[in-house]
Order: C-alpha cells, then structure tokens, then sequence
C-alpha cells in the first residue's frame, strides 16, 4: 500500500507496509542511514528522529502514524555539521564510536528547542539515550555549550 | 512490490565502490576523487590513484596524506593516534591527514616490508625504542601474534595498538620521510643532509629552495632508501604531534549521520537475512518450515546455518539455525519470527540455570585447584594469625552489548568474496571466509567500516561466520545479514561468571600474615591469573593463588577488562574488608602494604594513590549518606616490563532508600614514557568509569534451561546520562616505561569503591554483583 511521508523537507511516496516501523522505511526506503536500529524496542534512542519537532524513537512507530506530519532526520539537521548542536558535539569530542550519536544530537535538539537553556536536571529528565561508549559526561557538557551557540545565534 | 523512492548519495557511491571492487555488476564507474572520499562516509580501502610511498602512506598532488589504518575504530580513537604515529615522523601537515582502512586483501598477498619485522630498542623501559608487543614479536598467522603479513597485527584488542603498533607505524611515516627527502635532493642535486622537512614542506636552507610533499611524492614513490634498517623513531622528548590532544578524526562525520558503518552498506541487487539460532548454545535445527512462510511480501529463501566450525570460532561452540532472505530486513525479521522451527538441544546444556553453576563454582572452590603460586607457609601463616577475615564473592556472565548489532554484507562469487564488515580481526575473519567458500585468501577482500562499539573483538561471535554462509549459498547476490538485538545476545562470546573466596590472617596490628586467594570459573574463561599471578600486589609473607575449574556451555571470550576486570573487583574489595578489620583507612593500608613488597613499579602504584587521594580531598568531611573509596588498578606489574597503573577515588552517595550516585571521580594515571592522544585517554577513562559502573550497579545475564535470559535493554539496562558522575577529575602523572595500553582496564574500581561507600553508609557489606539487586536502603 502507498502512503505519503515528509522527511527533511522532501516528500516521498513509499509502497510498504504501512506498519513497518517508520525506522525501517528510513532507512530501507528512503535511503537515509544516519538514523540507527540497536533494541528495536523503544529502548535505546539510537533510532530518535523528530516528528512535527517532537524526538520519537521511530522503531517503535508504525509509518502510517508519522503520515502527513513533518518528519526529521539527524541529515536534516545540517549538510555539512554546521548547526550549533552539532558543532558543539564536535568541539567536546564527544562520539566515541558514533552509533548512539544520530539519536543522541536529535533528542538534545528537541530538548533545547523545548527548553533552550536547559539545567542539568533538565538534561537527566530529557535525554535518556542509551552510550554504551559512555560519552555521557561530555554530551552533557555538549548540550550546554549548544545552548550558549544557540543564544549567540538569536 | 518494494519500490525504491529515491537513491542517495551514499547508496549511490557504496554501489559505485561495490561495482568498481568487485566487477560484477556490468557497469563501471570513475573512481571517486580522494577528496570526494571523506564526505560520502566510507572509509574503506580503495586502490590509491597517485602511487603510494609505502604501504601505509600515500600522498596526492594536492598534499592530501592518505594513512592505513590497520585497526578497527570503535569509538577508542585509533583512526587518530594511529595516523598521529605516522604522521609524527612523516613530517606532514596533520590538518590534511585522511585516514582509510588498511587492505586486508593485500595483506594476505604481500608481505611485510622487512624494517618493519624487528622491534627496534631494548624493551619496556627504552624510551627510544619500541617497546614490546604483548603477543610475541612473529606468528606465521594473524590468528596468534603479530604475523609477518603486509600490516602485520590487524586485530584490534588487548588495548594494544598502540603499543603493539607504534615501532612500525613510526617508522612507515619514517622511512616515506627519508625517501621524499632523497627524491628531493636528487631533484636539487644537493646532499640529503642539507634537506629538512616540515608540514609536508621540503627546505633546502642553503638555497631557500622549498617544495612540496605533493609535488614530488610521485619521486619519492620510486626512490628506494638505501638503508632503510638504519632509519630510527623519535623518542617521547623529540614527538610534536604524539602527546598532545587531538581531536578524533571520525567525529565530524559521527555528528552528520555520514559515517557508514557495516549496517548502513547498500548494494544493487542487495538482499536482507535475519537469522534464529538456537538459543541454547550447542543446540542445532530440528526442522523449519519455510513452506509457512513461503508467500509473505519479499521473502525469497531461507537457510540452515550448521554449528559454525569450531575452528574458525576459536573453538567456541555457538548454535545452529536458519536464516531468511528477503527484499529488506524488516520483511526478512517478520517472516521470520512466524516461521516454525524446532530445536534439538544437548540436554546438559539446557540443564544449566544460574543457581547450579553457582553451586558448580562454589564447590570448586572447596576443590584443591591448580596452585599457581605458593610462597612461604599458607596454613602456618594461619595458624598465626590473631584475626581471619574470609570473604566470597561473585560476578556474573556479562555480554559487551555494543550498540550496533552484529551484521555483515556478503558477495560470494566463484571468483571472489567481498565482505563489508566492522570487525576486529580481519585476518580471521579472511581466513574463515576462505574455508567456508573454498575460494582462497588472496581473493577475499575486506571493506571495512568503523564499529558501532566494540569492546571485545566485536563480540568473538560468528557473524561474520553466518553472512559468508548464508551468501555463500547465494552466490551472486549481495546478501547483508543484521541481527536482531536478542540474537545479538546469542551471537556474542560473555566474560565468565566467577567467583573468588579470598582468606587472611592478619597479626595483631591488623597486618597480613598469609593471604590465599581461590578463583573459580570455567576452564576456558579468559585471564585465570589476572592480578593475583607472579606475586601478591599487597605484602603477605605468605601468599597462595590458585584457579578453580568447571565446565560450562557458555561461550566466553575477551570482553573488555577482561577477568582483570572481576579480579579487582574481588582483590580490592577484600583489602577494604582487611582495612576495615584492621581498623586502618583503606588508603593508608594499602598504601602500607605495596610498599612492603617488592613487586616492580610498586612506587609509582603508591604516586597513583597518593595523587588520587589528594585530588580528592581524602580525609576531609562529606555530607551524610556520602562517602569515599579508593582503588588501584594496575595490570601487567608482576612482569616488570610493561604496565598500566592508576588510582581513583569514587564519591558516592546514597539515598536513604537505596538510590546510589557516582558523584565524582578523581582519577591518577600513569603516562608511562608519553601518551599518544591524550584526550582520547581521557575519554575512554570516562567511558570505562561508567562501563564499570554498569557491571557495579546494574549488568547481568543470568541462565535458564540453558538460555541467556537478559537479552535486550529492557531486561540488560544501560546507565542513563541520569546516572552518570558530573565530576570526573583525570590527572596525568610521569613514569619510566612504555604503557600497556589503556582502552580497556582502567576504572575497574569503580565496582569496590561503591561496594565499600555501600558499606561506609549503609553498613551492609555485599559480595554479588550487580549490586542492584540488594537492599541498599538505610537510615
Ligand atoms: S532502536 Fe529504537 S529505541 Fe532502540
Ligand atoms: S558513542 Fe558509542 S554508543 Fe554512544
């Protein structure tokens, strides 16, 4: 069955099954692989994507309900790691291995679009991605430079 | 039915990459400029378009310095500190360093170049030297040792690539130096010595004439060094590049989504397998029906996956199972899981619960083991006494549970195998291709992708093993197997459950007098003498260590820390348990007790101490329901060659009904002669302070009836950010030898230093981990 989904922007008619986890349509066929499967479970956050701005983990969301809405992706957020919280991700160092990351930098932008100047406890309400590399300690540092960026930015 | 909506840009160039490495695809394509490379999110090896200096090092017209890495990026940062290794002699702009994965392929058909095969320098304690590798000089495989294949060690494990790596790595950015020097002296007609070279720059200073690494590496490519043996690496006080704090490389592509690991690769043609295997390790396929399943959108077949060899499992035995393709992976998951299938199951594997092999451990225990050291006179040292302390204690199976799950995408023809993987050991996993396929080593190549996570040689498990199998039976189709997470849990080697009962006499001023230490685990677990072996760390006149066998199903293998990991857990619990018996501070008493052996580097563990206590304010006042706990850390003293020495100090407080948090870490870590990125030392502390917090606080996998029962992060939890310490304090101190290398051992006191706070505040003492599961309320 055809439906109708938004990604980044750009409008894409899929044939699927329109249960499929909108992860798997992501990545499978819309082509777009930043965002990663790890539980499968709503678990981890490795699968955070926006939908209407609000972080979802899209392996636990049929496609059809993300029809008609307006859904980003980690490639939405910039081409070229330009956006604040990417650039302050990138001056902590914080990845280690990276996988967790596309979800991880989804959620803290959800979070300080929410609450652009978020406190620690802010953080530890938000973001309950799981790092099995543990990078914890500087995203957190990340999150609050982003934050700095962003009100320079405004 | 499927219809694609769109190719982007990086399916497009994996194709282009799949076309142009395996020429079957029917059509060809330019190859991507080198600078093209970076952005698309590949790193792979590709064959290079300007002539490559030697085999680590190739430099293009524009100045672009293309590096081999041989090892596996995992998060650790060796895609940095391996090309800082190189770069550091190499003389080249590190603003235009491009990393690429080194061919595994051509390591099976070239050898190494001969100044590479001897460790130059006299050992551990030569700071202009190489240090020594840990797994032996030379092996004939890639399976055991450093072979003597064209990059020699490709594995990435033990926390060893550095020190494993940095004799060759420094010299392959050496000897291309030397060479761009000659080609631009034989340009100039001037002597070498006249020459120097600077951030890709070649200066003659007489003249003022310069030029570029650019402009004359395609001379250099065919100037051979006249005597390449006498070419030496800098020591630590010449480095400029190694030991200050670099960046990592890959990050800016992790922050974009870019980075293409294993399970993002699409091919043309591609098709998805999921895979069940039984979960009862050993067990094998009964019978399946595919018939059921047959009809169900995009499935396309299924296969039976045999027990994988042993052989190429390190004689491991996982379980049979069978595999379904279809168009994607989600239709392949789906028919799966509705598919019959019935297991044969070894019945003694599936009569194993948590409760029996803790009754198995416990009575080896009891058990006379194998003695590995007995100095002195244990019972008489007893006997003795005026106080015995005796204490039990535990750790269960522990799965890595890296984040991306196992997969790999297999292209079998009957001339080649192509294999897009993250992986650990490439030389093993070439080998097993080419004896699942009969086609030979030379014609398989590796295209590798950096690793969701690794900790452990990406889990020991068979998945490369089982993509080679079910594309092997697909010959011509590009088959990309992913696993569920569940089946993850099933694919993966554990660190062994262990118990250890640890028994003092202490004299009457609390001192020890004998100490025996028992560990048990099964025969094959990894480690059996870490941190007990050679010598006691603590002084006890009279010392015994022995190793308590059984015989268990479970795969185990080498994730991080290894038993080291376990083991200090035990020994350093216990010393505060002496300490507390002794009515001694537990840092004094250790301090006390180091310095009454004669074990080497005995006073820089006690500089770790010291340093950690006074970042931490030892001894000042905290807060109720906080307290502090020291531990040390330290592996590969005994030896007196290489070692790894630190100190932390934990902070911890609990709520009064049981909530635990890691407030904050002060942290002393040796230097050794010089690390090479720093601040990818600093993060893996971090890393490893809350992996070791987990196996505290919260990890483990249990059995029933045979099976892994935790199997997914609802049941196996992962600290949240919630959890995490918001202070950690890392100091750097000097010593005098080379580093054994420290992605992968440090932090380990975390799990004693929250045990002991539970202790100093809740005055309960427990022994099992995790320690969620106890009573940790008080007050
Ligand atoms: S993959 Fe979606 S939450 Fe883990
Ligand atoms: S960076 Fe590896 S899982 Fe987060």
């Amino acid at each position: 069955m055809a439906f109708d989904l938004e990604v980044n922007g750009v409008r894409h008619s899929v044939d699927a099954d329109p249960q499929t986890p909108l992860l798997w349509i992501i990545r499978d066929r819309i082509g777009l692989s930043g965002t990663k499967f790890s539980c499968g479970i709503g678990s981890c956050g490795a699968c955070t994507v926006h939908i209407d701005g609000q972080a979802v983990r899209s392996c636990s969301v049929a496609a059809e309900a993300a029809a008609g809405r307006a859904i980003t992706t980690i490639e939405g957020v910039s081409s070229d790691g330009s956006h604040p919280v990417q650039l302050a991700f990138k001056e902590l160092d914080a990845p280690q291995c990276g996988y967790c990351q596309s979800g991880m930098i989804m959620t803290a932008l959800a979070l300080l679009n929410a609450i652009p100047e978020p406190t620690d406890a802010d953080i530890d309400a938000w973001v309950t991605n799981a790092c099995r590399c543990s990078t914890y300690y500087r995203v957190r540092q990340a999150i609050h430079l982003a934050a700095d960026l962003m009100r320079a930015e405004r | 039915m499927t219809q694609r909506t769109g190719v982007d840009r990086r399916e497009f160039l994996a194709m282009a990459a799949a076309a142009k490495g395996a020429f079957v695809m029917g059509f060809w394509l330019p190859p991507r400029p080198a600078s093209a490379q970076q952005r698309d999110g590949a790193v792979w090896y590709e064959d290079p378009e300007a002539p490559e200096i030697n085999a680590w090092i190739v430099i293009d017209p524009d100045d672009t310095v293309t590096i081999r890495i041989a090892q596996t990026e995992l998060g650790q940062g060796v895609w940095t500190s391996n090309a800082m290794m190189v770069s550091e002699e190499l003389q080249c702009d590190w603003s235009r360093v491009r990393p690429e994965y080194a061919s595994a392929n051509r390591d099976a058909r070239e050898m190494a170049p001969e100044w590479t095969l001897e460790v130059m320098g006299d050992g551990a304690q030569d700071p202009t030297g190489g240090g020594e590798p840990s797994f032996g000089n030379r092996a004939p495989t890639g399976v055991f040792g450093i072979p003597d294949s064209l990059y020699r060690r490709m594995r990435t494990n033990a926390a060893a690539s550095v020190k494993d790596g940095r004799y060759y790595l420094q010299l392959a950015g050496a000897e291309a130096r030397e060479r761009l020097l000659l080609a631009a002296a034989n340009e100039w007609d001037v002597p070498v010595r006249e020459l120097s070279a600077r951030d890709s720059i070649v200066t003659h200073a007489p003249s003022g004439r310069t030029t570029t690494y650019g402009a004359i590496a395609h001379l250099a490519a065919v100037t051979p060094h006249p005597n390449p043996e006498a070419i030496t690496i800098k020591p630590p006080s010449e480095w400029t590049l190694m030991g200050t704090e670099q960046k990592n490389l890959d990050v800016p592509m992790k922050v974009t989504g870019e980075t293409v690991y294993a399970i993002d690769v699409s091919l043309p043609g591609m098709k998805w397998a999921a895979v069940k295997t039984c979960p009862v390790y050993g067990g094998d396929v009964a019978a399946y029906d595919f018939e059921a399943i047959r009809d169900l959108p995009g499935v396309q077949s299924a296969v039976q996956l045999p027990i994988p060899d042993p052989a190429l499992t390190r004689g491991r035995i996982f379980s049979g199972g069978v595999a379904v393709v279809a168009d994607t992976w989600y239709e392949a998951k789906t028919a799966l899981d509705r598919m019959p299938i019935n297991w044969t199951v070894p019945p003694e594997n599936a009569g194993f619960n948590t409760d029996n092999m803790r009754q198995a451990l416990l009575d080896s225990l009891d058990a006379r083991g194998t003695v590995r050291v007995d100095e002195g006179d244990v019972d008489a040292g007893f006997a003795a006494a005026a106080q015995i302390v005796e204490a039990t204690y535990s750790t269960p199976y522990l799965p890595r549970a890296r984040m991306e799950p196992g997969n790999a995408t297999v292209l079998v023809t009957d001339e080649r195998v192509d294999i897009w993987i993250g992986d650990q050991s490439p030389q093993e996993t070439r080998f097993s291709a080419s004896q699942i396929t009969g086609i030979p080593e030379q014609q398989v190549h590796l295209h590798m992708c950096h690793l969701g996570g690794g900790f452990g040689r990406n889990g020991n498990g068979p998945q490369a093993e089982q993509a080679i199998t079910i594309a092997n039976a697909n010959r011509g189709t590009p088959i990309h197997m992913l696993w569920t997470r569940e089946e993850d849990f099933i694919g993966t080697t554990y660190r062994a459950m262990g118990m250890a009962r640890l028994k003092a006499g202490l004299d009457e001023d609390g001192w020890p007098l004998a100490l025996e230490v028992r560990i048990a685990m099964q025969d094959d677990g990894f480690g059996p003498t870490a941190s007990f072996g050679g010598a006691s760390r603590y002084h006890a006149p009279h010392y015994r260590f022995s190793n308590h066998e059984t015989d268990f199903h479970v795969p185990v293998g080498t994730r991080r820390g290894v038993s080291q990991a376990a083991h200090e857990f035990y020994r350093e619990t216990f010393i505060d348990e002496l300490a507390r018996a002794a009515g001694r501070d537990p840092y004094l008493y250790r301090r006390e007790l180091i310095a009454r052996t004669d074990i080497p580097y005995k006073d820089d563990m006690i500089r770790a101490l010291d340093m950690a206590a006074e970042m931490s304010g030892w001894g000042t006042p905290l807060p109720a329901g906080t307290a502090r706990a020291i531990g040390l850390e330290e592996r590969g003293a005994e030896t007196g060659r290489s070692a790894t020495i630190s100190a932390m100090v934990h902070t911890v407080s609990i709520s009064p009904d049981g909530r635990v948090r890691l407030e904050r870490v002060d942290v002393a870590h040796e230097t050794g002669f010089g690390l090479v990125n720093p601040l990818s030392v600093r993060k893996q502390i971090e890393g490893q302070i809350t992996w070791f917090y987990n196996d505290a606080m919260h990890q483990a996998c249990t059995i029933a009836n045979g099976r892994i029962v935790e199997n997914n992060f609802d049941t196996f939890s992962l600290s949240r950010i919630d959890e995490d310490p918001p202070e950690i304090n890392i100091r750097f101190f000097e010593t005098d030898h080379w580093l054994i290398g420290m992605g992968h051992d440090r932090a380990t006191s975390v799990q004693s230093g929250i045990g002991d706070a539970i202790f100093q505040i809740t005055g309960k003492r427990f022994r099992d981990l995790p320690f969620s599961q106890h009573d940790l309320s008080w007050g």
